[in-house]
């Protein structure tokens, strides 16, 4: 349930030397607590995530909850996150927001939100390190009692420090974490937190999520979709996906004895066939050594070798994208566009061996698109890898380099800039080949360029045709318009003139005539008939050429 | 007489107007057609004599967004000079502009009029549209022109009748009006023909020397360039057979005068056929003149530029082409670099303009 970033075995070697502390201190940027703004962020996105990813392993519909307070006058904030998830058992507790854990789950392939950020363990130790307090923890698992604590981490042991600790009867199951911070602020922007829970709500149209800012604004987004998303499944890396780096990690944590048996049981696609094939490649390499002792630079021949045989693509089952209906529903349900398109394409493979896959949505109209503070409004390009939004660092991301990449003057969307358009693009693999440790990037490569632009321009396409058609009804709207105001003097005058005929009556009909011809035009709208329009336009206007002379 | 012309101009606005009542109706766009009156389709007709209008005609119609404001605006112009009619009063075009210049609605940021630079050209094709004079539709034109001889008029205005005797008007003679159609009535004309004098000053000088009485004449002057009314006028005397000289500067504007009374001019082409008088002559003065009366050729002035350009564009219309007269003399005014005022006659004596006209008149000394 708690997972944490590539790095964490990373950390762990220095917990031995260092206080974790200390070591927080110094390693803060990198987990994500850089910035106020970005901190108070992180946090709610490490419960919330918890949150979502224990309500799908649960299979429950997620009500989730988030509270902001202001405290300690103005300077500490107090974060409280309930859920109505499957809660933890007591004695787990301590464990699972506590302290940071180390272990082979690490490695597995599953495609998961929880891959970025330092877990909820570490908000906990951000809490103590910021505030001195601990954190308050309340869960019920649906046995009738409640369990509730004040949890901290021991800084220099990595060991979790439960307090207060009491059992009462209730039925309340799932979490609710509650815990006060400093060293962030709470900010309205597109970095701060109502920002990061909206984008949330998009992404997982399943669940329901209220909040409530410390200014007293509040905002529940409300359930779209009563589908549980399937749970992810674990599958063996691809040999092609693999790094240098991934493979020696992999190995050392290896009970095999062999490498051979090593390679077939944790890798796909790697069998009997293909160890013959490799000894084949590698004549020199001994296969048949301990995992555990395989070396930096026999890890690099080995990952080289890989790059030279033929291997069956790697499966794309266990992707879990939120579905083109799904994302529908969110739409409409936070955006309420006046038009929009979900993609729908192809898993793809990158590096030969990772499987992801690219969601794409443009929705136009309503509330999409940013809005400043002053209600300017602009397009807007929101990120997700595996439904998590990203917040930070567009500027290196794929996503935002694609969607750069895109001649908006092709699809009619010269003014993106100030357009009502959001740009919704969620990158779905059980691997994210993320930028940095922040995990808020995802990598430039080639293939993911490339689909990124490919399921983003598929959608402008058909938003084009949505804009053109707008086009011309609005063209139309403004002519009726424009002739509609001369209606009431022309049927006074009509009626005067001729001497018969009520003007009401006269003018009934004129109002009439003008509907009925632009509400057909606007209702046949078609690329001939403009045409056809133009010209008589053009023809209108040199027959009125012949008029002015005096 | 007078009512029955009223009455005609109303019918036509009338039917106009329930035309296109029909035209709604039935489901479809009112429309309004009117003759093209630009340059284009202005054509020197030879067979009349003068310059009409083509066969060029120009649709407007309401549910059209370029042109739904103009056609309403010509409605309004229509409906407006129907009560102007009915109500028996009469007013100018700018007068017609400002019953018009008003907002469309209060929640309307639009005038139905806002320059009278909008509805003139609307009044015109009404006129071209309807086949009648905007005299017709009680839009009063300036008067201007004067006339003096044996006519009896009778004008019958605002509810009285009155009888002028044209030859009773002492030194001022009676003023032309902008309309000498409706309400008009010419009792009597007892003339030999009509003498059209440029300037007022020999119109008088000819007043004085009692010119019309002696030569049984109608003297008129239009004060320069003729006004609707008197042009007009000078058709219908022309109509009654009387033979119409026309007396001006050797110079542009004198020729202007007399092209414009004879074959009517570019921006009255539509009206061409109720005011211009293609019978008309050109009685002088011509460089002709110059070798016919010595002292003359010591009374010239120098043309100015404005002469000698118009005098080379005139030998170019069609017109005046086909005139070889009028070819002579435009020539020599280029040659020569001069030309001569009507005025200079007076140069012997005053009443020497009055012998002039007399022997080139007798002689029938013109030009076509």
């Amino acid at each position: 349930m708690v997972c944490f970033m590539a790095s964490a075995d990373t950390i762990f070697k220095e917990f031995r030397e260092h206080s974790v502390a200390e070591f927080f201190r110094k390693n803060r940027q990198m987990l994500g607590f850089a910035g106020k703004t970005r901190s108070l962020t992180t946090i709610v996105h490490e419960y919330v995530t918890n949150s979502l990813d224990a309500c799908e392993e649960g299979g429950i519909l997620p009500d989730i909850s988030v509270k902001i307070e202001s405290a300690n006058n103005g300077d500490h904030c107090i974060v409280r996150v309930e859920d109505n998830g499957p809660g933890i058992p007591p004695k787990l507790v301590g464990k699972a927001l506590g302290m940071m854990l180390a272990g082979t789950k690490f490695h597995r392939y599953m495609q998961q939100r929880g891959q970025q950020g330092i877990g909820a363990s570490g908000c906990t130790m951000f809490a103590q390190i910021t505030t001195g307090k601990p954190v308050h923890i309340r869960t019920g698992t649906g046995t009738g009692k409640v369990y509730e604590c004040d949890l901290a981490v021991d800084l220099k042991t990595n060991r979790p420090l439960p307090a207060n600790e009491k059992t009462v009867d209730g039925d309340f199951k799932g979490l609710i974490v509650e815990g006060e911070f400093g060293e962030v602020k709470y900010d309205k922007g597109e970095y701060g937190v109502f920002e990061y829970i909206k984008r949330t709500a998009l992404a997982n149209p399943h669940a329901q999520i209220s909040f409530s800012g410390p200014d007293g604004d509040s905002a529940i987004f409300p359930r779209a979709s009563s589908v549980v998303p399937q749970k992810g499944q674990e599958v063996l890396p691809h040999p092609l996906g693999i790094t240098t780096h991934e493979l020696i990690d992999m190995a050392h944590h290896s009970e095999d004895r062999k490498l051979t048996s090593f390679l077939t049981n944790n890798f796909a696609r790697v069998s009997a066939a293909k160890i013959d094939e490799l000894r084949t490649v590698m004549p020199n390499f001994d296969i048949d050594k301990k995992p555990a002792a395989l070396t930096w630079p026999e890890a690099e021949e080995m990952t080289k070798a890989f790059q030279q045989m033929k291997w069956i693509a790697p499966s794309t089952d266990a992707l879990r994208p939120i579905g083109k209906e799904q994302i529908e529903k969110a739409l409409v349900n936070i955006l309420n566009p006046e038009f929009m398109v979900v993609g729908d394409r192809k898993p793809k493979v990158f590096r030969g061996g990772v499987p992801f896959m690219v969601e794409a949505a443009v929705a136009y109209g309503g509330n999409a698109g940013r809005r400043t503070a002053e209600g300017a409004v602009g397009g807007s390009i929101i990120r997700y890898a595996n439904r998590a939004p990203l917040l930070f660092d567009a500027g290196g991301c794929a996503i935002s380099e694609a969607c750069n990449s895109i001649d908006w003057n092709r699809y009619d969307m010269r003014d993106f800039d100030v357009m009502p358009i959001t740009i919704f693009v969620n990158f779905v693999s059980v691997h994210v080949p993320y930028t940095g440790a922040g995990k808020q990037a995802i990598s430039d490569e080639e293939e993911i360029l490339d689909e990124i632009k490919r399921s983003v321009m598929e959608c402008c396409r058909d938003v084009q045709l949505h804009l053109r058609g707008k086009a011309r009804v609005g063209e139309r709207e403004a002519k009726k318009k424009a002739i509609m105001r001369y209606v009431e003097q022309l049927a006074r005058d009509l009626a005067d003139l001729s001497g018969k005929g009520s003007a009401e009556q006269i003018q009934k009909k004129l109002v009439a005539l003008v509907e009925g011809k632009y509400q057909k035009h606007i209702e046949e709208a078609s690329l001939e008939e403009i045409a056809g329009e133009a010209a008589a336009v053009e023809h209108a206007a040199n027959g009125e050429n012949g008029n002015g002379e005096e | 007489m007078a009512k029955k012309d009223s009455e005609a101009a109303l019918e036509k606005l009338e039917t106009l107007g329930k035309n296109m009542i029909a035209e709604v109706m039935r489901g479809s766009s009112p429309e309004f057609e009117t003759a093209v009156r630009s340059r284009g389709n202005i054509n020197y007709d030879e067979s009349f004599g003068y310059l009409r209008l083509g066969e060029k005609k120009e649709t407007r119609t309401f549910v059209n967004v370029g042109q739904a404001r103009k056609f309403m605006q010509t409605v309004a112009v229509a409906s407006k000079c129907k009560k102007f009619l009915e109500e028996k009063s009469h007013t100018s075009i700018r007068g017609l502009f400002y019953q018009l210049k008003y907002s469309l609605g209060d929640d309307v940021e639009e005038e139905l009029f806002t320059e009278q630079s909008e509805s003139n050209p609307l009044i015109e094709d009404l006129e071209v549209a309807l086949t009648l004079k905007r005299e017709d539709l009680n839009l009063n034109t300036d008067r201007k022109g004067v006339v003096a001889g044996e006519m009896t008029v009778v004008d019958r205005f605002g509810g009285d009748e009155t009888k002028i005797d044209c030859a009773k008007q002492g030194r001022s003679g009676w003023a032309i009006p902008s309309d000498v159609d409706n309400g008009m009535e010419f009792e009597k004309v007892d003339a030999n023909y009509v003498l059209v004098v440029e300037k007022d000053a020999l119109w008088q000088r000819l007043n004085e020397d009692k010119f019309w009485k002696k030569e049984g004449c109608i003297l008129i002057t239009p004060k320069g360039q003729a006004s609707r009314g008197c042009r007009r006028l000078i058709k219908k005397l022309s109509q009654k057979k009387l033979p119409v000289y026309v007396f001006t500067d050797c110079d542009a504007w004198g020729w202007y005068i007399y092209w414009a009374i004879k074959t009517g001019s570019m921006n009255l082409a539509y009206l061409a056929d109720d005011i211009a008088t293609p019978s008309a002559r050109f009685v002088g003065v011509t460089m002709q003149d110059i070798v016919d009366y010595d002292f003359l050729g010591k009374l010239t002035i120098n043309a100015k530029e404005v002469d000698l350009k118009r005098a080379q564009e005139m030998m170019d219309y069609p017109w005046i082409a086909r005139h070889k007269e009028w070819v002579n003399e435009l020539k020599t005014v280029l040659k020569t670099k001069k030309k001569l005022e009507q005025d200079a006659l007076q140069g012997p004596r005053l009443s020497f303009v009055g012998e002039y006209l007399r022997e080139k008149i007798k002689a029938k000394k013109f030009l076509p």
